[in-house]
This record gives structure tokens, C-alpha cells and sequence, in this order.
């Protein structure tokens, strides 16, 4: 009977382990999204004047990339525009030496994860092996997202032919390809970088 | 004569009667559960409120996600003991708002705030009453360990930790016979629950008060 009653707590704990949840299910898109964004320390914002575009959205997929103008690109790139303006910076063509550019980009990434399973060391090998519990588990996750840049062409370094990131914004979570959602999103992410501003 | 046969038939009738009486009754023998150690299952479910730094500092939000089974061995003398298993979830949403990382970047994101355990401890009991009162209110003393899961969710994007901890508890309750002398009976208990755990927001591990509700069933 007591053995009886040892399997029967075993099972339970099984079972109870089993009724894992996903606790953001429930958020809506806009409520999912992400706003990182981060920007060098040494950046002295209030000397940038001006600024440019790319007139094209960069597109990530993995290792491989491309350019695109989608109409959602372009509404994404006008509200960057429009963000900037409001800021006070004075939008000009590339070829009038803005003091900085701004790029933006559709990243997607996938990854292969492996995970290793947290009961499997607790519960050994005999219930491992007993119950079928696999020790790792592997799974396949892809994500997209947005990425927003701003580069130094100011003070480029022409001898490294190289340009420093100065601001980077990413937007994560859902409803990322919503048109509806993208000038709300862009103003997000200029919104939180309050040391953007020259006024 | 009449009246003497009258009196010896009452007599005989009475007699016996009384004689049986005072014959040794099977049911007034103490019970089993008085004479020998018995077994007893209790499942449980429990509302937990957050305290101390853990309700401080991550999550305040009293959690109605707990559950719990203990299989308990009961002596002849006041004491049990036993070992419960559990599951227990804590959850908080909090509005969107933006946070300074030590890196300088700011994250600006809905955060939802989740601690899951899977306490398993052992636990030793002292019952203030016989094993047949109808009322058998007991102290609680427990230790044993949990498998924690810190899950920090900005929007979709999750920071987890899983971990093994130390945990214990003390507390009180009483458990309810439905029936003297029956198999089932319900138990309330109120206990405080510590976790040692140091991660993040959590830095003075997860501490709680739990109150539950149960059955529980008893054998020998």
C-alpha cells in the first residue's frame, strides 16, 4: 500500500510538472512589443544639424541580405523622417553631407536551441528512463524584428573607412509586419531616447 | 402464583437483556487509527500572498495557483510525518513602462513577472488531539527543496533561471473528520514558506504565506 501511495505522489508531481503555461499569451500585439534601444555614451547629440536616409530597407534573413522597398518600408522610413524632424534635426539629401544617416532593417533570425530538461537530473535515470523523459529537447524558433540605426557621418574615421553607430533601436514582439502599427512603433522608439533631442 | 409467573417471565425477559449489557462491546474498543500507525493523503489548494522582499521588490499580486498532495505517516503518539509535494505560481503584469539597463540601453516593454515552484519537502506534524476528535488542529514544521523557474518576460522576449533551491515552512492547521472514526476529512493549514534564491529582482530569495483548503483520506 505504501508503495502504492510513493507512485501515486511521483505521478502527481508528473502530472503537476506537465501544467506549464504560457504567461504572455494573453498580450496583445502592441502590448508584446519591445523597445531596445542604446546609444553611445561619448555622443555629443546637440552638434548634429542634419541628417539623411537610406531610400531603402535593409532585409536580413539569417546570413543572407537584400534591400527592399515595400509600402510597409516606406511608411517606416517616412515616420523616421517625420521623428527626426520633430526632434530638430533638418532632413537633406546624401549628397548635401548630412551630419548623420540613419538606416533601418527587417531582421530575421533562426535559431536551432537546445535545452536541457530541468527535472531529468532531479528525477535520475531510473524515472528518466521509466517515464521517457528525454535529459535535452531540441527546438526550432525564428523571429523577426526591426532595427533602426543612426551613423556618425560627422566625425567618420577616413583612414578605417569606418562608421560609428551612434544610436540603435530595435523593435521586438508581435504585429511587427501591421501597417497600422508602425508609426505608433517608430515613435516609440525615438520617444524613449530623450537625449536625441536638440530642442 | 399468577402473579409470581408474571414476575419470573419479566425477570427472564429483563435478565438476559441486562446480562448483555454488560458483555464487552466490539465498537467501544479503541479505534484502529488509535492503536495503530495509519497512512494519510492530503491534496491541497492554496492561496499564496507574496511577503517581504520578494513582495517588495517583483511580485505583490496573491497567487490562487498552488496545489499540493502529502502522503504522511501517523504515530500512536501526537506525531506524523510525511513528505508534500507541490506546484505553485506566481504571476504580475505591469504596465508598460521603461527600464535603464547597466549596459545604458533602455528597454521599454510590458513586463510580466512569473516565479513557478515545485516545492518537495519533508514535514513533521504535532496533533494538539486524539486521532478521532472531530476537530485536530496541528503545528507544522517543514524542509526540503524546490525547483524554481524565474521567468521575467519584456513583452515576448523572457530572461529565465531555473534552479534548485533550499526551502522550509512552519505553520498550523487543523484537520476535520467528516465522520468519528471515518477515512475522510478536510484540512485547513496557513504556513509561511521560504525559498532560499538570489537572482535579479529577486535577492532576498521568495517568501510566502500560504493558506490552503483539503481532503484528505486515511488508512491503516
Amino acid at each position: 500500500m505504501l508503495r502504492k501511495a510513493s507512485y501515486l505522489i511521483i505521478s502527481a508531481t508528473l502530472w503537476l510538472t506537465s501544467c506549464s503555461n504560457d504567461p504572455v499569451n494573453d498580450l496583445s500585439d502592441l502590448d508584446s512589443q519591445v523597445f531596445i534601444t542604446n546609444h553611445d555614451k561619448s555622443a555629443n547629440f546637440k552638434s548634429f544639424k542634419t541628417f539623411s536616409i537610406s531610400d531603402s530597407v535593409t532585409v536580413v534573413q539569417d546570413s543572407r541580405s537584400g534591400t527592399a522597398l515595400t509600402s510597409i518600408d516606406r511608411d517606416l522610413l517616412t515616420r523616421i523622417i517625420t521623428n527626426m524632424q520633430n526632434l530638430g534635426y533638418t532632413y537633406v539629401a546624401v549628397d548635401k553631407k548630412p551630419d548623420v544617416g540613419l538606416t533601418a532593417a527587417r531582421i530575421t533570425n533562426t535559431y536551432l536551441n537546445v535545452a536541457s530538461n530541468p527535472y531529468s537530473s532531479y528525477w535520475g535515470g531510473y524515472y528518466g528512463g521509466f517515464y521517457g523523459y528525454p535529459g535535452y529537447y531540441t527546438y526550432e524558433t525564428s523571429e523577426s524584428y526591426w532595427a533602426i540605426s543612426m551613423l556618425d557621418l560627422k566625425n567618420a574615421d577616413s583612414t578605417a573607412e569606418r562608421l560609428n553607430v551612434i544610436w540603435d533601436a530595435q523593435i521586438r514582439g508581435a504585429g511587427l509586419g501591421n501597417q497600422d502599427y508602425i508609426d505608433q512603433m517608430v515613435d516609440s522608439a525615438f520617444g524613449q531616447s530623450t537625449y536625441l533631442s536638440l530642442k | 402464583m399468577k402473579k409470581i409467573i408474571i414476575a419470573a417471565l419479566l425477570l427472564a425477559g429483563i435478565l438476559p437483556a441486562y446480562a448483555q449489557e454488560q458483555a464487552p462491546k466490539l465498537y467501544t474498543l479503541p479505534s484502529p487509527y488509535d492503536r495503530y500507525t495509519h497512512y494519510q493523503v492530503t491534496a491541497r489548494y492554496t492561496g499564496a500572498i507574496p511577503v517581504g522582499s520578494f513582495s517588495s521588490n517583483y511580485i505583490d499580486k496573491s497567487s490562487f495557483e498552488n496545489y499540493s498532495i502529502a502522503l504522511e505517516w501517523v504515530f500512536q503518539n501526537s506525531f506524523s510525518v510525511g513528505g508534500e509535494v507541490g506546484y505553485s505560481f506566481f504571476k504580475k503584469r505591469i504596465p508598460r513602462a521603461t527600464y535603464q539597463q547597466s549596459d545604458g540601453s533602455e528597454i521599454s516593454a510590458v513586463q510580466t513577472r512569473t516565479l513557478m515552484q515545485y516545492p518537495i519537502q519533508a514535514f513533521a506534524n504535532y496533533s494538539f488531539a486524539p486521532k478521532n476528535a472531530r476537530v485536530q488542529p496541528y503545528v507544522q514544521l517543514s524542509a526540503g527543496a524546490s525547483i524554481l523557474d524565474y521567468t521575467l518576460y519584456y513583452g515576448i522576449l523572457a530572461d529565465q533561471q531555473q534552479k534548485i533551491r533550499p526551502t522550509y515552512g512552519i505553520g498550523v492547521g487543523s484537520k476535520f473528520l467528516f465522520k468519528k472514526d471515518g477515512n475522510f476529512g478536510a484540512d485547513i493549514r496557513v504556513k509561511y514558506q521560504g525559498t532560499s534564491y538570489d537572482y535579479d529582482y529577486v535577492d532576498k530569495g521568495v517568501s510566502s504565506v500560504n493558506a490552503s483548503v483539503g481532503l484528505f483520506y486515511r488508512w491503516w
